[in-house]
């Protein structure tokens, strides 16, 4: 029954565009969509502008005014010029390019080596474990912050444990350096998986046949991960990466509800800062555009380099 | 085909429709929802039947606790008003004041709010027509002087004077007495000898003097003020690099620390967690404070309260200081001002019944003259050893040097606590400062 259906289609013959009744020719068709198409996309475009670019704007005019609430008045270059004598500008600076730095890397390769791992079709559990390392990527930011506030405040349970085990506690929240590790750890632990999953979901996209090619050839695992896995994830790999980066340059939840920023500015980073000149001091909304703007710089400069190393012709 | 196609345009149209109606929905209701505490308050000012007022305050063991008290001693003078007391921390209530007065929308901000002393020259600076005017709420003859000063612009009072922040050493009894000293050695301390019974404490009992957090900088703050100096001068110009009372208090929180009498806590909840977790034998902070340590009713009886101590090296240092407290104002475009106002002036602008039970339930150290001759101010304590604290604070009140915050408290502050972990981290004072100095200049220039 069901095979005969379906034959019985088959046989039908199907109109295809430009050949039907109504097509009158390729040209005015092709225009007509074009029609068609600027016309759902004006709905975005008007939404994006008035959304995102409008305010974008506003800021960078609002960027120019000195002064704080009616004594706002426009000021010039005034805002961009002390950025460079603010120290906490260089301190949230540096702070988020150690972040950068130190925890994209450190991220990446780990939730690269874990696909590779979790790609083996031998290993048992494999779903549970993929489910087990994504899973603290659905946990809500400021949850999983205060969570790692708690495990790794002073006298938390990471620091008990510490003691238990004769050693000294350490000051995970009072030392600058430890609480830079501890940011690192807390985005590391939130991200790994969130990663992962667009290397697994790429490593679908590469055909078996070329690692039994390669297996008879005689490449061992770790050649197969550098000359195969690697290259042909490249646009994936650099996907994540521009992604973690403005991430990490975007970076606010974790340092405010874990460190606050502190001890004295240790952990801050661009964003909190920015947050802090509107909402914490006394609001400064126009030089809070101003550092809006050096990130909005880095971003741009940041996605450029990336894009020149990891090379067009992979996209 | 062609049928077809105009049927699938306006199916289009039907969806774009019903986006921008999911947009437009959306905001709609969302503005709706924030509209919700002011639709309540706008029937207020009808004045016909339901009045509401919204009160945002924030520390659950004090003064969120005043206003629910003066909620209750309102409601019998005018059972018609609904108040709405609602606790939201502080940098909550920060962010959205700036919010709203910086943008003009006052829609879902409350009638009446709590805010810091130190914040408020801001307020009034940048958004002049922000807060009602209360001088006819407010009796300057009524409230001490050195409140007031700073809720006062142009002669007008935009506040009412809530608490004193009247600074004292909470020390614990039994710790001090362990370590070979007594209450005598407490009183009228120098920090040089606060320091040689710390040492003695953390050798006899192994426990830290005092908690510090390198994120807030209060004890600075403090002793700066003792000596009736700020991180600006009478005139807002910052005062930072030639402050010796500054320097001063600096040298001394280095000492501490390097003494090995401190023990760090990151946050307020850490520093509460020190105190009632019997971490440290003393607080030095607002007497607000008391609050806090009442938590910890296992240790009742072992406290006592002693006078902020005075640094021997600046001349005019004295043994009385303040650190934070602060006042109820009035948002003046919310409606409902009237109401708000009558609820002021009939409560912590002049009940002082009611102001005399807050100093029981709540350690309040009032700023209004009259509640200093309650019965419950000379009460003695039994937490804190039967001691009369409410007397002795406002004894201390009376000599607390007024001095002129500023504008920007707090973003000086944010810039102070850098150069102090360097200065802790042993680099020079002087250069540190000097440093700072140039950035606070920024930071108060920008504020036009």
């Amino acid at each position: 029954m069901n095979q005969t259906a379906v034959a019985e289609k088959e046989k039908r013959p199907v109109p295809r565009a430009g050949e039907g009744p109504g097509g009158t020719g390729r040209h005015t068709l092709g225009t007509r969509l074009n029609r068609w198409g600027w016309a759902f996309a004006l709905l975005s475009i008007v939404l994006i502008s008035i959304f995102v670019f409008a305010p974008m704007v506003g800021a960078l005019v609002m960027s120019f005014q000195t002064g704080k609430g009616v004594n706002a008045h426009f000021g010039g270059l005034t805002n961009y010029a002390r950025l460079f004598s603010d120290r906490t500008v260089a301190t949230a600076l540096s702070n988020t390019l150690i972040y950068l730095v130190v925890q994209v890397p450190i991220m990446l390769i780990l939730a690269l080596i874990l696909s590779v791992i979790l790609n083996d079709r031998n290993l048992k559990g494999r779903t549970f474990f993929r489910v087990a390392i994504f899973l603290p990527c659905i946990t809500s930011l400021v949850s999983y912050s205060l969570i790692m506030k708690n495990i790794f405040s002073n006298d938390g349970i990471f620091n008990q444990m510490l003691i238990h085990t004769g050693l000294p506690p350490i000051l995970w929240t009072t030392d600058a350096f430890w609480a830079r590790i501890l940011i690192i750890i807390a985005i590391t632990w939130r991200w790994t998986g969130y990663n992962m999953i667009f290397y697994l979901s790429g490593m679908q996209g590469i055909e078996p046949s070329i690692y039994e090619a390669a297996e008879i050839d005689g490449a061992n695992a770790v050649t197969k991960f550098t000359r195969i896995t690697v290259p042909l994830l490249k646009p994936v790999i650099l996907f994540t990466t521009i992604t973690s980066t403005i991430g990490t340059l975007q970076l606010f939840d974790e340092v405010q509800n874990i460190t606050q920023g502190g001890p004295a500015n240790g952990t801050v980073t661009i964003s909190q800062y920015i947050y802090n000149l509107c909402f914490k001091y006394t609001p400064n909304f126009g030089y809070a555009c101003a550092v809006a703007f050096i990130v909005v710089v880095l971003i741009l400069l940041l996605s450029m380099v990336q894009m020149k190393v990891g090379g067009k012709e992979n996209q | 085909m062609k049928g077809k196609r105009i049927a699938a345009a306006f199916l289009s149209l039907v969806m774009a429709a019903g986006l921008a109606a999911c947009g437009g929905g959306g905001a709609g209701s969302s503005a709706g929802s924030q509209a919700a505490p002011n639709s309540q308050a706008a029937s207020s000012s009808a004045g016909s039947t339901a009045k509401k007022l919204t009160i945002w305050a924030w520390d659950d063991t004090f003064n969120v606790k005043a206003a629910n008290e003066a909620k209750a001693a309102y409601a019998k003078i005018d059972p018609d008003v609904s108040v709405n007391v609602v606790s939201m921390a502080q940098n909550d209530i920060v962010a959205k004041l700036n919010t709203a007065f910086e943008s003009g929308n006052v829609d879902g901000m409350p009638n009446i709010v709590l805010i810091e002393d130190y914040r408020i020259q801001n307020y009034l600076k940048s958004y002049p027509d922000a807060l009602s005017d209360l001088s006819d709420v407010t009796k300057p003859e009524k409230f001490m002087a050195y409140k007031l000063k700073t809720m006062t612009q142009d002669g007008k009072v935009y506040g009412v004077p809530f608490d004193s922040g009247v600074a004292c050493v909470f020390y614990r009894t039994d710790l001090i007495q362990k370590a070979g000293y007594k209450d005598a050695d407490m009183q009228d301390l120098t920090w040089d000898k606060f320091i040689e019974i710390g040492k003695a404490v953390k050798a006899k009992t192994g426990k830290a003097m005092l908690s510090v957090d390198p994120s807030d900088l209060g004890l600075i703050r403090m002793m700066m003020q003792s000596a009736g100096k700020w991180y600006v001068d009478a005139s807002g110009k910052a005062d930072i690099a030639g402050n010796a009372a500054l320097k001063e208090a600096l040298t001394i929180y280095k000492k501490m620390q390097t003494e090995g009498i401190t023990v760090t806590a990151s946050g307020w909840d850490a520093g509460v967690a020190a105190v009632n977790g019997a971490k440290v034998a003393t607080a030095v902070n607002g007497c607000w404070y008391a609050s806090s340590i009442k938590k910890a009713s296992d240790q009742s009886g072992k406290w006592a309260v002693a006078s902020f101590p005075k640094m021997t090296n600046v001349a005019n240092s004295v043994n009385a200081t303040n650190c934070g407290g602060a006042s109820w104002y009035v948002i003046d475009k919310v409606p409902g001002k009237d109401t708000a106002k009558d609820f002021l002036s009939k409560t912590f602008a002049s009940d002082t019944a009611l102001l005399d039970s807050l100093c029981k339930d709540i350690s309040l150290v009032s700023t209004y003259q009259d509640a200093v001759s309650g019965q419950n101010v000379g009460a003695p304590d039994a937490f804190f050893s039967n001691q009369p604290i409410y007397k002795n604070w406002i004894e201390w009140t009376k000599k607390i040097p007024a001095v002129n915050y500023g504008t920007s408290t707090y973003d000086i502050e944010s810039k102070m606590t850098e150069a102090v972990q360097s200065i802790v981290k042993g680099a020079s004072v002087d250069d540190t400062l000097k440093n700072t100095q140039t950035e606070v200049e920024g930071i108060l220039s920008a504020a036009g």
